[in-house]
This record gives structure tokens, C-alpha cells and sequence, in this order.
């Protein structure tokens, strides 16, 4: 993928794995402010990420494929295959 | 019920192909202490569970289990690309291409396939969470493992990753413990099993 792309999606898989960990965290301590205000920040971020790159590369889940007249979802690369811009 | 996000949880980039070093990864598909394992353990324990925070402990766990399923499959597919029957017998892989080609299939290293012994759903609270902290304890020591047969940069950074998360997940079931023995009578924690009986 190239360089933009390959960035945006780093950044997201960041902030998504920020995010995981919150909730693992919440979910034995739900009633923790500190992590319940952090969040609801990560997620900010990472939710603008997400439309972000949906927007410019396709759809990360099948319920928010946008393109009428194609269904996407199912465009390369999948996430274990490698594309040639990656060498 | 379940989602799935287009991307990995971490990056897998790998430049090099390497069959022998797959052979040894796939366990951490198809092993005794493998994702596989990890993932249905977790997401089976939790429906007996009483406790809403394990239950929710479980549940996520088990979730991320399936998300690093899907790395080591894409580690292993890497790893096998591009290469001819003869560089595959040389590397170890030939007797698995017999069964499989380059298709991923639940074995361990040894080539035993995936099974449900590799774990238990006991409905008993402190045997399921004592079991998820051995479970976690077993595939951190299994990626150690894996690193010592691994000099390629490109393989070495998801598998640190991996088994970074096995240590965190370990932390996460300490917590669970915590909860369960916080719900207890210390003076007999083991009074009735909360998974089953009334109080």
C-alpha cells in the first residue's frame, strides 16, 4: 500500500489498540474515572481514523460499505495478504 | 455476537519466505497452547461465569484471541509464498503440504491436529480462572520459544507483540481472580462453587 495509506492505517491500528486495552482494563474496573475519561477520548480519535480511512482506501466492515456501485467490502487487499507497494 | 474489522491488530510484513519457521509458528495456530485454544477457552468459560466483569473479562479476551488467530495464519501465510515443492521439502514443510498445500490448518509444531483438550470449560470459578492464568503463562513461554529459532526482524516484531499480549492478558484474569475471591467468604472460598450453586 503506499505511503499515506500505509501511515493512516498505522495510526488507526494505534489508536485501536489504545482503545482494546481501555476496555480490557474497564472491564475489571468499571468504575475507574481516570480510564473511563481516557475512553471516551481514544475513541474519539480512533472513530475519526476509521471514517478517515474508510473514506479515502474502503470500508473496514461490511456495514458501512458507501459505494453504490460496487460492494467493495470484498477489494484487496486482505489484511494478511501483502500488496506489491509493501516490498 | 461477532464483528470483524478489515485489518490486523498488528502489522504483519514479511519480505522473506521461511517454511521451517512456519512449521513452528502454525503451532501457535493449532498447538496445545495456542490462539485457537486460548479463543474457544475463554469464549466457553464465560457463560456460566457470575460475575458480569469476568464475563466481560472473558468475552473481550476471547474476542482479541480470534484477532491474533488471524495474525499468526497471516505470519504463516507469509512464510510460505512463492516457494517450490522442492525448497518446502528442504525446509521441513513437505508432509504438511501433502494434507494442507500452503493452506492454514490448526496443527501444533509436531503436526498433532487442534483439539478440545487443549483446554477446559470446568463451570467452576476457580478452576476456569486458575487454568486462563496458566493458559496465558504457556503461550508467552511459547513465543519465547519460537524467538529463539527466529533471526528475521520482520517475523520477530508481531511475535514480540503476541506474546506482549499474553503477559497483559495474565494481568487481566489477576484481576478476574480478584473479583471472584472479592465476592467470596474468605474464611472458605471454596464454601459452594458460584458458577453452579445458590449461596
Amino acid at each position: 500500500m503506499n505511503n499515506d495509506r500505509k501511515l493512516l492505517m498505522r495510526r488507526l491500528q494505534a489508536a485501536d489498540f489504545a482503545l482494546y486495552e481501555t476496555v480490557l482494563f474497564l472491564d475489571g474496573h468499571p468504575d475507574n474515572k481516570k480510564a473511563l475519561e481516557y475512553y471516551q477520548r481514544i475513541k474519539a480519535e480512533r472513530d475519526r481514523l476509521m471514517t478517515e480511512y474508510a473514506e479515502k482506501y474502503g470500508p473496514l466492515t461490511p456495514d458501512r460499505v458507501g459505494n453504490q456501485t460496487r460492494w467493495d467490502w470484498v477489494d484487496s487487499p486482505w489484511p494478511w495478504q501483502r500488496s506489491k507497494e509493501d516490498v | 455476537m461477532w464483528g470483524y474489522e478489515k485489518k490486523l491488530q498488528y502489522p504483519v510484513n514479511i519480505k522473506n519466505p521461511n517454511a521451517a519457521l512456519a512449521k513452528l509458528i502454525l503451532t501457535q495456530f493449532g498447538g496445545p497452547d495456542g490462539e485457537l485454544g486460548a479463543s474457544m477457552r475463554y469464549l466457553s468459560q464465560r457463560y456460566t461465569m457470575p460475575y458480569k466483569e469476568v464475563v466481560g473479562i472473558l468475552t473481550d479476551i476471547g474476542t482479541e484471541e480470534l484477532a491474533h488467530i488471524e495474525m499468526v495464519c497471516a505470519i504463516v501465510y507469509q512464510l510460505t509464498r512463492d516457494l517450490t515443492p522442492e525448497q518446502l521439502a528442504e525446509q521441513g514443510f513437505d508432509a504438511y503440504f501433502v494434507d494442507h498445500t500452503t493452506g492454514l490448518y490448526p496443527v501444533a509444531a509436531s503436526g498433532v491436529p487442534f483439539g478440545a483438550c487443549a483446554f477446559q470449560s470446568k463451570g467452576d470459578v476457580f478452576a476456569d480462572l486458575t487454568e486462563d492464568l496458566a493458559a496465558e503463562q504457556k503461550a508467552r513461554a511459547t513465543y519465547e520459544n519460537i524467538l529463539r529459532f527466529c533471526d528475521d526482524a520482520d517475523v520477530r516484531d508481531p511475535i514480540r507483540f503476541l506474546r506482549a499480549r499474553e503477559i497483559v492478558h495474565f494481568q487481566r484474569f489477576g484481576d478476574a481472580m480478584r473479583i471472584a475471591q472479592d465476592s467470596l467468604d474468605s474464611k472458605n472460598y471454596y464454601a459452594y462453587n458460584p458458577e453452579y450453586d445458590k449461596p
